[in-house]
């Protein structure tokens, strides 16, 4: 198990290298010269020309690449070329946000993407499961900003059960800042609840086609306590495994329900860094979100081997 | 020529008897025996071998015929992908020709913003002036131009890429398949939203970098027909043949993925629907005054309370279109897996 961990580890090393690389070569590579593209069309080819000299442009790429990811490591991540501040607290700030709405949306998805998946399971090819099934890949398929105002007009526009805005006033304890964030929070359990509801349906059908469970049925086991203490298991393994494979549509959604809800975390950083050109930002942000991303992945292949005897043997 | 249906691909009445093999098919042996002889013997057996292999093609073709009829029946019976396909079509149509149905979408009328649903306007007015109801039906043109477009370029690229790696395995499998792997190292919007702030705006370059972003799956999926094809008897066939790889691929074992690749171009198309839509709400897709349905979400939702319908029909006519293109895919995915 250890050396799979290792393993996995070490292969992150030259992905890791290789997102840098893109990242770098999209963000300095591609719109040439970076001097020229802070200052715009206006200004003359010598402030270009010291700018450039400055902010080190002019050094040779390799060198570039080199200082800028020897500078991530060590924590020095420069400053925003706009707003004129350190880009470490700015993006790790708008991180915490990031992962406040990102965790308290996994806590919705997981028990509702249970329950109605073993309920679709329970009821198999019934009016229910063909309901469930099909309304619930429609709200994955559905692009959260759709979902999203259309949930903001009903809820708080239209019913005022919820406020409009993601930040709750300053000074608000942390579960006012829960109930401003319930809003967001659902476009992004819609985005994942079609495929995580199918895997625990998928489980709960399996598991009750097992002897064991007839068995527990015909021994006269209560039906609730089959449920509980059968299917509810079984249905939840497979569910597990795959919250992990789906971080990479959570961080999407994020972008897009950050923007739509106008909260400060890092999709919205990061849209923004993009608009403006400020580089920096756009670097580190992109980058934090590609070690995340990395790391939840290699955590959810390691759900995975621990579930999985047969993986965990062979690696 | 007698009339026996005897063909390559398949063994003649005669040769079901039981222990006879392929290699013991007496006109087999006549035709090898034949092909060491004379010159004029060869060419006659080659002539006659031609037509047997156009016999052979004409059956083939037959059958496949009859197999695409069958599969178009049960799409039809299919209700998930009639309903899909009725809602694709019709903003398909719309794409096509709501600018002669509609009034101007982009026509602008200061006196008579943010109106309700009316008579003169069936979806109320905007900001501006302008009625909903063309913007809404108008704006299903960008998005079905840019994730067919998309859709398709995938295809191509990840087609041709996972055709060479099944085709050819080994060392050229494991380079191709790393490199184009470093394509996901980023969540897909974060990827395309670097590209498309870097690379400018515009139609080609959203079109592409959809296209490029989707290769990397659509390539895996291809690789792993061909994989699962490249063992089978008439790979082999052709290759003992003599044709060349490129022959065996596109001739070959691209007929035979064609199922495969349909379901794989119906998802990535929903996805494409997704993405680039998501692109205009976020900023990275085209520039008003365009109706296109994200962008006017993404700039109409500060009137959400006091114009609703500003938003809320643009959203209502995005998510029917990429809910029909899912229904399509699911249909599509039922019917073919049976």
């Amino acid at each position: 198990m250890l050396r799979l961990i290792g393993r996995r580890l070490l292969l992150m090393v030259p992905t890791l290298i290789l997102a840098s690389l893109l990242i770098f070569a999209l963000a300095e590579v591609l719109p040439g010269d970076v001097g020229r593209s802070i200052l715009g069309p206006y200004a003359t080819q010598e402030q270009v020309q010291l700018l450039n000299e400055k902010l080190g442009a002019d050094r040779p790429l390799v060198v570039r690449y080199a200082s800028w990811a020897g500078n991530f490591v060590t924590g020095d991540w420069g400053e925003s070329a706009l707003q004129k501040v350190p880009v470490r607290p700015l993006v790790l700030k708008a991180f915490g946000n990031s992962l406040i709405l990102a965790g308290f949306a996994l806590v919705l998805i997981v028990p509702t993407s249970i329950v109605l998946g073993m309920f679709s399971g329970l009821r198999r090819d019934s009016v229910l499961d063909r309901t469930i099934t099909v309304s619930t890949l429609s709200m994955t398929v559905i692009p959260e900003f759709v979902s999203g105002v259309v949930l903001l007009y009903v809820f708080a526009v239209w019913l005022k059960w919820l406020p409009v805005s993601a930040l709750p006033p300053d000074g608000s304890n942390f579960l006012d800042r829960l109930y401003y964030l319930i809003l967001p929070a659902i476009p992004l359990m819609f985005l994942e609840l079609g495929y995580i509801s199918r895997m625990a349906r998928v489980g709960t059908v399996q598991v009750l086609s097992m002897p064991y469970i007839r068995t527990a049925v015909l021994k006269g086991v209560p039906r609730s306590r089959v449920i509980f203490g059968h299917v509810l298991r079984n249905a939840m393994v497979p569910t597990v495994t795959v919250i992990g494979s789906q971080v990479g549509w959570l961080i999407g959604g994020l972008v897009v329900v950050e923007t739509l809800f106008v909260y400060p975390g890092v999709g919205k950083l990061m849209v923004d860094a993009a608009k403006t050109h400020d580089v920096p930002v756009l670097e580190a942000s992109v980058l934090m979100v590609a070690i995340v991303y990395m790391l939840a992945n290699l955590v959810a292949d390691i759900i995975v081997a621990l579930l999985n005897p047969r993986i965990r043997m062979g690696g | 020529m007698s009339d026996e249906p005897r063909s390559p691909l398949g063994p003649g009445p005669d040769l079901q008897t039981e222990g006879m093999e392929l290699g013991a098919d007496p006109e087999m042996l006549e035709l090898q025996a034949d092909a060491a002889t004379t010159g004029e013997d060869h060419e006659l057996s080659a002539e006659s071998r031609k037509q047997q292999e156009t016999k052979a093609d004409a059956a083939a073709a037959l059958e496949q015929k009859r197999q695409r009829r069958y599969l178009i029946k049960a799409l039809l019976r299919s209700p998930t992908f009639m309903i899909g396909l009725v809602v694709v079509l019709f903003w398909v149509f719309m794409a096509a020709f709501s600018m002669y149905l509609t009034q101007s979408p982009t026509a602008q009328n200061a006196s008579a913003s943010l109106q309700g649903p009316s008579a003169a306007h069936w979806f109320g007015t905007d900001d501006l002036g302008r009625d909903v109801f063309a913007r809404t039906m108008a704006g299903a043109r960008s998005v079905l131009i840019i994730a067919p477009l998309a859709t398709v370029l995938a295809l191509l690229w990840g087609g041709i890429i996972g055709l060479i790696a099944g085709f050819y395995r080994g060392v050229t499998d494991e380079i191709i398949m790393r490199g184009i792997d470093v394509l996901l190292a980023l969540p897909i919007i974060i990827t395309s939203i670097l590209i498309l702030s870097l690379l400018g705006k515009g139609t080609a370059i959203i079109i592409i970098a959809i296209g490029a972003l989707f290769t990397p799956v659509v390539s895996r999926t291809v690789r792993a027909a061909v994989i699962g094809e490249r063992e089978r008897e008439y790979v082999m066939a052709a290759r003992l043949r003599g044709e060349r790889s490129g022959f065996v691929m596109a001739r070959e074992i691209l007929p035979n993925i064609t199922q495969p690749i349909i379901v794989e171009g119906t998802i990535r198309l929903g996805y494409a629907v997704f993405t680039a839509a998501t692109l205009s709400f976020l900023g990275f897709g085209l520039a008003p005054p365009s109706p296109d349905w994200g962008l006017t979400i993404a700039n109409e939702r500060i009137f959400l309370q006091i114009a609703p319908w500003t938003v809320l029909f643009p959203a209502a006519a995005l998510a029917s279109l990429v809910v029909g293109v899912n229904l399509i895919t699911d249909g599509l995915g039922r019917v073919f897996s049976r």
